[in-house]
């Protein structure tokens, strides 16, 4: 509930959080984008060399029927002078060499090249997208890597949601694009071959057919251009539509409390029907456009038949050119819509680009140690602030000049109200952000002189929320350490009171918990955690102290085992229990990022200080009932 | 410590009815596994939402009738054309031989234009049928959802509601825009190009559908793989998601930890297998469209031989010869997509029968419409009340019996889980008693109309519920015409007149999200404001002071003291020092009632309550 410091200052929305949607294609983006299918370029060129091969055999497969079989073999008047791309001259090769009928090598050539043809095509589009998904593997894993290890300070101000949507939604939106980019090959290289094709045998009704192009071209555009702000309306009324539900269903019972069911469904109705209509309109929009573009390439056969059959008759062209024509008809219109389909998807797909390039760029480190020092094999404990102040925002100190000795061994309780600083002061003994030189030392060594990998290896620390590792509960106390075995995980687990709940898990120590932790407490989780620190045995234990309500029992086996993981060690607790509270050695009251007050249990409430009326106000012991 | 954890969990409805909703029930059915229903129960379910728009609908199929006869009239006619041309005697003149040709390339002109005509009318009459019941059922679902009790919302979680509000009713629509439309066009796209073919050469029809049962075949077996390959590359791609959210979110832990490299490596192993699911996808879906052709080819070989053969003898001409051609690629579509209309009925069927479910579902409460309306003082009893909450053993509330006189406050106390918020949802009938009764009034408040029953008792519940609006909006959120000054006046009973003042906008200041975030005492302040300006002559407020220091707590039981004179309150607490202000206390203890009586009686005699009063005190005293 308490919202810890830095989450209650705004996030900087501005530097990462650009809100693209569209974004025309940039040649430097482009290739960058290009530099990922780099060390797969051997399968991108292969399938390139595929689909020029497949392009080439699926225009050959009606130059055989028309040309070969029609003209050739049904009214045998092959007009040699014709092109048919050397397909009547190697069917009667074929025909020749293997002694069989003209007809049956016609048949078997066009057999095998559909054979190859269709074979060509897959390899192409296997070999396509495996380069585009692998390629797109890297830069997800590169960029989730780089994620990985940013520093706090670019998690404060980026919601995790945002970059989440960097590793997933806007590679997924590069995926299509660069599929999408491959059909596009898919298309238009055909076209051109059946172009080239179509000019060499009659120039005049290919030149009447190509006027189709710019004409749906221009048409496809203006419906996108129509489309795009219909859907982007649909887009909007649909999200209002889930909030509304959502937000709804998550408020049920004040809803019903309320007697809001009517309003509150007239209210839904009302976006409902706002978004039907915009649905009515795309509909109709989308289905004419699409009936039209689909359909109306037919008409091209009436110019066929009515410009290439006067050809004919003057003997220009032969009957089975242009039956081929009306074969081809069809690739003149392909591109064109699919490019149509496209369109939105790249430019889409660019704004995805912009912003996972952006991601990668950040590149904002921890200070490390020009020439680090190392930590004694076991640090005594000792830990020193040393007029430490700090803010995330330059101004606006969130710690002013905090100084304080901690013995080793020493348990001191940081209290204070929300916003004091208690979280930032642990975070910054934890190294999660850089401050000034001479603030903090370790058994006398300045925490800046430390490589942070190692610090806090001797820094253990839990958090108020526990983040539980996919993995068994074993995995969970070892965490990757090898240096961890089982029994010492068991002892670690004994010792602060963990064992009892997890043999109770059907599979003991081998029990695999899920990330969410469903199958745990929130005491048992408190636990664990400790069991994990404890397994390490830190020279310094830092503890958020959760402050969810825990029933009386357990509340009191955790008790006892956070007495036991400090013992003999240097704790620093952001206490939230006044029994936490009352076992520490010494007491620091923070209040705006200043120390207060430090001292006993007795000695400040003696004081009567703000120790005193946090006490009295805030402690959860005193509102819960034991 | 694993069973004494379960009984003293604190008591929090979603436990408890969590616990209670069978396992199974926890819907999640893939379209493969689980056919809930069959397709004629889906369609007779469906019927009553299509039949509104019957006649756009049965039109549309009609007119994509018409136009499928427009389409395969194009072919023949080409077919008439080169038939004119291979046929011309080699005198014929260009003239004569135009006069001729140029009819039928404007009748092929004219079939074009029609069909498109007609199949963009028919078209979007039936998608537009698709849009409208969708909408039919959305506005359906979101009344029947309100109508549902706290069991209901324990079975299905919010996500689950979202995803059939959503998903499903889209599957829906796409049932009845797409998936019909399509197994209408193909029966109509065979018919009628099976006759054209039948009528210009049924020799060579025969022998050109001969591979059709394989094209079938083999477009089944991959819509199935490629449909099960689909749903792990989404799960696949759900997984990876769900896999960077949690990391980030307890990002801070990994880096505490040191476990950076170990997550990277984890990462990189659920990434690998997300391309590996996609490659075998595509693998799947470009073999298939590299089969299909293959096995056209067949009927096209057909062609080529038969049909020369037939052209040799004169039994068919190469116009005939020609058209065939086009007609086989008229049909490879039906073919072809006959194998995955099974896979698009099988989703349809599943999404109807998930947001069917959801209708099936009658509503715990049921209002019996009756003519009671009352002028209600406030006055409760409660007459040896009994409840349990299903697939539970034990009773959370046991033969409780008490009466509130109108214009008092009563508190009830108790530990948690001591059954104090179920008495409470008892009283507004969001739970209804195995055994016993509640009196308001004099009357059992189940003769009530529901809605009266929750305008005049009022529960402000614990945990403190706010919606994305402004906080004037929250405050009257059950009548926005109330008045600016009631609801400034209601604010300031609840102590929140300083933190509007510290509002940029004030009372109108949006909260949320996209406005400003309220602390926890904030928010139970709000909530509370929304119950006080009801003036309802029962307000119920369920330990609605938690997050609200003493100080100011005082101050608001207070003015309620001012501001409810004459009118029924209940104040649920565990505070002894908030209880002490009412008029009389309720002790519950293991859902069973232990002492009533005033705080002096009860403080006289031994007992819970002087127990809580004194470990309360005592802690003060240590202050």
């Amino acid at each position: 509930m308490a919202p810890s410091t830095h989450s209650a200052k705004p996030r900087d929305h501005g530097v990462f959080d650009a809100e693209i949607s569209y974004k025309a294609p940039t040649l430097a983006e482009f290739g960058r984008l290009l530099t990922w299918a780099v060390p797969h370029r051997r399968q991108v060129l292969r399938s390139l060399g595929l689909v020029l091969l497949a392009s080439f055999l699926a225009i050959l497969l009606p130059v055989i029927i028309s040309r070969v079989i029609i003209d050739g073999i049904l009214i045998q008047n092959p007009m040699l002078h014709m092109p048919d791309l050397g397909m009547n001259d190697l069917t009667t090769w074929i025909a020749h060499q293997l002694n069989i009928s003209v007809l049956v090598a016609a048949l078997l050539l066009y057999g095998v090249l559909t054979l190859c043809c269709h074979g060509a095509y897959h390899l192409h589009r296997v070999t396509l997208s495996e380069a585009v998904m692998y390629a797109l593997r890297d830069l997800r894993l590169a960029l989730f890597t780089h994620i990985e290890r940013l520093p706090s300070t670019f998690f404060d101000k980026v919601a995790v949601g945002r970059v989440m949507t960097r590793v997933t939604n806007d590679i997924q939106a590069l995926f299509d694009m660069l599929i999408g980019i491959g059909m596009l090959i898919g298309e238009f290289v055909p076209f051109f071959i059946a172009l080239g094709l179509m000019l060499a045998i009659d120039v005049e009704l290919t030149a009447y057919l190509l006027i189709a192009i710019p004409v749906f071209g221009v048409m496809t555009y203006f419906f996108r251009l129509a489309t795009r702000q219909i859907y982007r309306q649909i887009r909007s009324s649909v999200s209002q539509l889930n909030q509304n539900l959502q937000e709804n269903l998550s408020g049920i019972q004040v809803v019903q409390l309320s007697n809001r069911e009517q309003r509150n469904l007239d209210a839904y109705q009302a976006i409902n029907v706002r978004n039907q209509r915009q649905e009515i309109s795309a509909v109709t929009m989308e289905t004419s456009y699409g009936a039209f573009m689909d359909n109306m390439v037919n008409m091209a056969l009436a110019a066929i038949l009515w410009i290439g059959g006067g050809e004919v008759i003057q003997a220009q062209i032969s009957l089975g050119s242009l039956i081929l024509f009306t074969q081809f008809i069809d690739m003149f219109i392909r591109p064109i819509r699919v490019l149509g389909q496209q369109y939105n998807v790249i430019f889409r797909a660019m704004a995805s680009a912009e912003r996972i390039f952006q991601a990668l760029d950040w590149d904002e480190k921890l200070r490390e140690p020009a020439a680090p020092k190392t930590l004694p094999k076991r640090l005594k404990g000792e830990v020193v602030f040393n007029r430490l102040t700090f803010g995330y925002e330059p101004g606006q100190p969130v710690i002013k000049d905090f100084s304080l000795t901690i013995a080793p061994g020493e348990k001191v309780a940081i209290v204070g109200p929300t916003g004091s600083g208690k979280s930032t002061l642990i975070r910054l003994l934890s190294r999660s952000y850089d401050f000034h030189d001479n603030a903090i030392f370790i058994d006398g060594i300045d925490l800046n002189d430390l490589p942070s990998a190692a610090l806090r290896q001797r820094i253990g620390v839990v958090l108020q929320d526990f983040h539980i590792f996919a993995g068994t509960v074993f995995d969970n106390i070892r965490l990757g350490d090898p240096n961890i075995s089982i029994d010492d995980a068991k002892q670690a687990a004994a010792w602060v009171n963990a064992d009892e709940f997890i043999n109770a898990l059907p599979q003991g120590f081998d029990t695999f918990l899920n990330e969410r932790g469903q199958n745990l407490s929130q005491g048992e989780r408190q636990l664990l955690a400790f069991a994990r620190v404890l397994a390490r045995d830190p020279e310094i234990l830092i503890l958020d102290e959760a402050t969810a309500s825990i029933d009386t029992e357990t509340e009191q086996t955790i008790q006892t085992a956070l007495g036991r993981l400090t013992r003999g060690r240097t704790s620093i607790l952001i206490a939230h229990r006044l029994q936490t509270i009352q076992e520490a050695d010494r007491i620091v009251v923070l209040k705006h990022g200043e120390l207060r007050e430090v001292g006993s249990h007795e000695t400040l409430m003696a004081a009567r200080g703000i120790y005193h009326t946090l006490t009295q106000l805030q402690f959860q012991d005193l509102a819960s009932l034991t | 410590m694993r069973t004494s954890n379960a009984q003293s969990v604190a008591f929090r409805e979603d436990a408890n009815f969590a616990t209670m909703a069978p396992s199974s029930q926890t819907p999640h059915l893939d379209a493969f596994e689980r056919p809930f229903m069959t397709v004629r129960s889906t369609i007779a379910r469906l019927w009553p939402y299509i039949s509104q728009h019957a006649f756009a609908f049965w039109g549309g199929m009609l007119g994509l009738l018409v136009a499928r006869l427009f389409e395969a009239t194009v072919p023949f006619l080409l077919k008439e054309g080169i038939d004119l041309l291979a046929d011309r005697k080699p005198g014929m003149t260009q003239a004569a031989l135009t006069d001729e040709i140029a009819p039928i390339a404007l009748i092929i002109a004219a079939c074009v234009s029609a069909q498109i005509i007609v199949t963009i009318v028919s078209r979007i009459l039936i998608r537009r049928t698709g849009v409208l019941v969708a909408a039919d059922l959305r506005h359906r679902l979101y009344d029947h959802l309100q109508k549902q009790g706290p069991i209901f919302f324990a079975t299905y979680p919010v996500g689950d509601l979202m995803a059939r509000a959503i998903n499903d009713i889209t599957r829906v629509r796409e049932l009845i825009a797409g998936t019909s439309r399509t197994t209408m066009v193909l029966l109509f796209t065979a018919t009628v190009g099976l006759s054209f073919m039948a009528v210009l050469s049924w020799q060579l029809t025969l022998a050109v559908v001969l591979p059709a049962p394989l094209i079938t075949y083999f477009a089944h077996l991959y819509a199935q793989r490629i449909f099960v390959k689909s749903q792990r590359t989404q799960e696949g791609f759900a997984d990876l998601s769900t896999f960077v959210q949690q990391n980030l979110n307890g990002i801070r832990t990994v880096q505490a930890m040191a476990q950076e490299t170990r997550e990277i490596a984890r990462f990189a192993e659920t990434n690998q297998q997300f391309a590996d699911d996609n490659i075998a996808l595509i693998k799947d879906s470009s073999a298939i469209g590299a089969i299909m052709p293959i096995l056209a080819a067949i009927s096209t070989m057909i062609i080529i031989g038969y049909g020369s053969h037939l052209y040799k003898t004169g039994e068919i001409t190469l116009g005939t010869f020609t058209a065939f051609f086009s007609y086989l690629a008229l049909l490879l579509w039906p073919i072809r997509e006959a194998g995955s209309i099974v896979t698009q009925w099988q989703r349809g069927v599943s999404g109807t029968a998930r947001v069917y479910e959801i209708f099936d579902q009658i509503p715990e409460i049921r209002d019996q419409p009756s003519p009671l309306h009352p002028e209600l003082t406030g006055r409760v009893d409660i007459e040896d009340l009994w409840y349990r909450f299903p697939n539970k053993d034990k009773y959370a509330l046991q033969a409780l019996t008490f009466s509130i006189p109108a214009g008092q406050t009563l508190a009830i106390i108790g530990r948690v889980g001591s059954g104090k918020s179920t008495l409470l949802r008892l009283l507004v009938r969001m739970l209804e008693p195995q055994r016993g009764r509640i009196l308001l009034d004099q009357a059992p408040i189940h003769e009530y109309p529901l809605n009266y029953l929750r305008e005049n008792v009022c529960l402000v519940l614990q945990d403190p519920f706010l919606f994305a609006d402004s906080l004037s909006d929250n405050i009257a959120y059950d009548d926005p015409g109330r008045s600016p000054e009631e609801i400034l006046q209601s604010a300031q009973a609840a102590a929140l007149s300083s933190t509007i003042d510290a509002f940029p906008d004030g009372i109108e200041t949006i909260l949320g999200e996209r406005g400003v975030t309220l602390s926890g005492g904030q928010k139970q302040r709000t909530a509370l404001a929304r119950g006080i300006i009801r003036m309802s002559p029962l307000l119920i407020l369920d330990d609605c002071f938690s997050a609200v220091d003493t100080e100011t707590e005082e101050h608001i039981l207070s003015e309620l003291k001012v501001i409810r004179q004459g009118l029924t309150t209940l104040i649920v607490s565990n505070r002894v020092a908030t209880a002490r202000h009412a008029d009389e206390i309720l002790v519950l203890d293991e859902g069973k009632q232990v002492a009533f009586g005033s705080h002096k009686d009860l403080m006289t005699q031994p007992g819970l309550y002087r127990d809580l009063a004194q470990s309360q005190q005592s802690i003060r005293g240590k202050s």
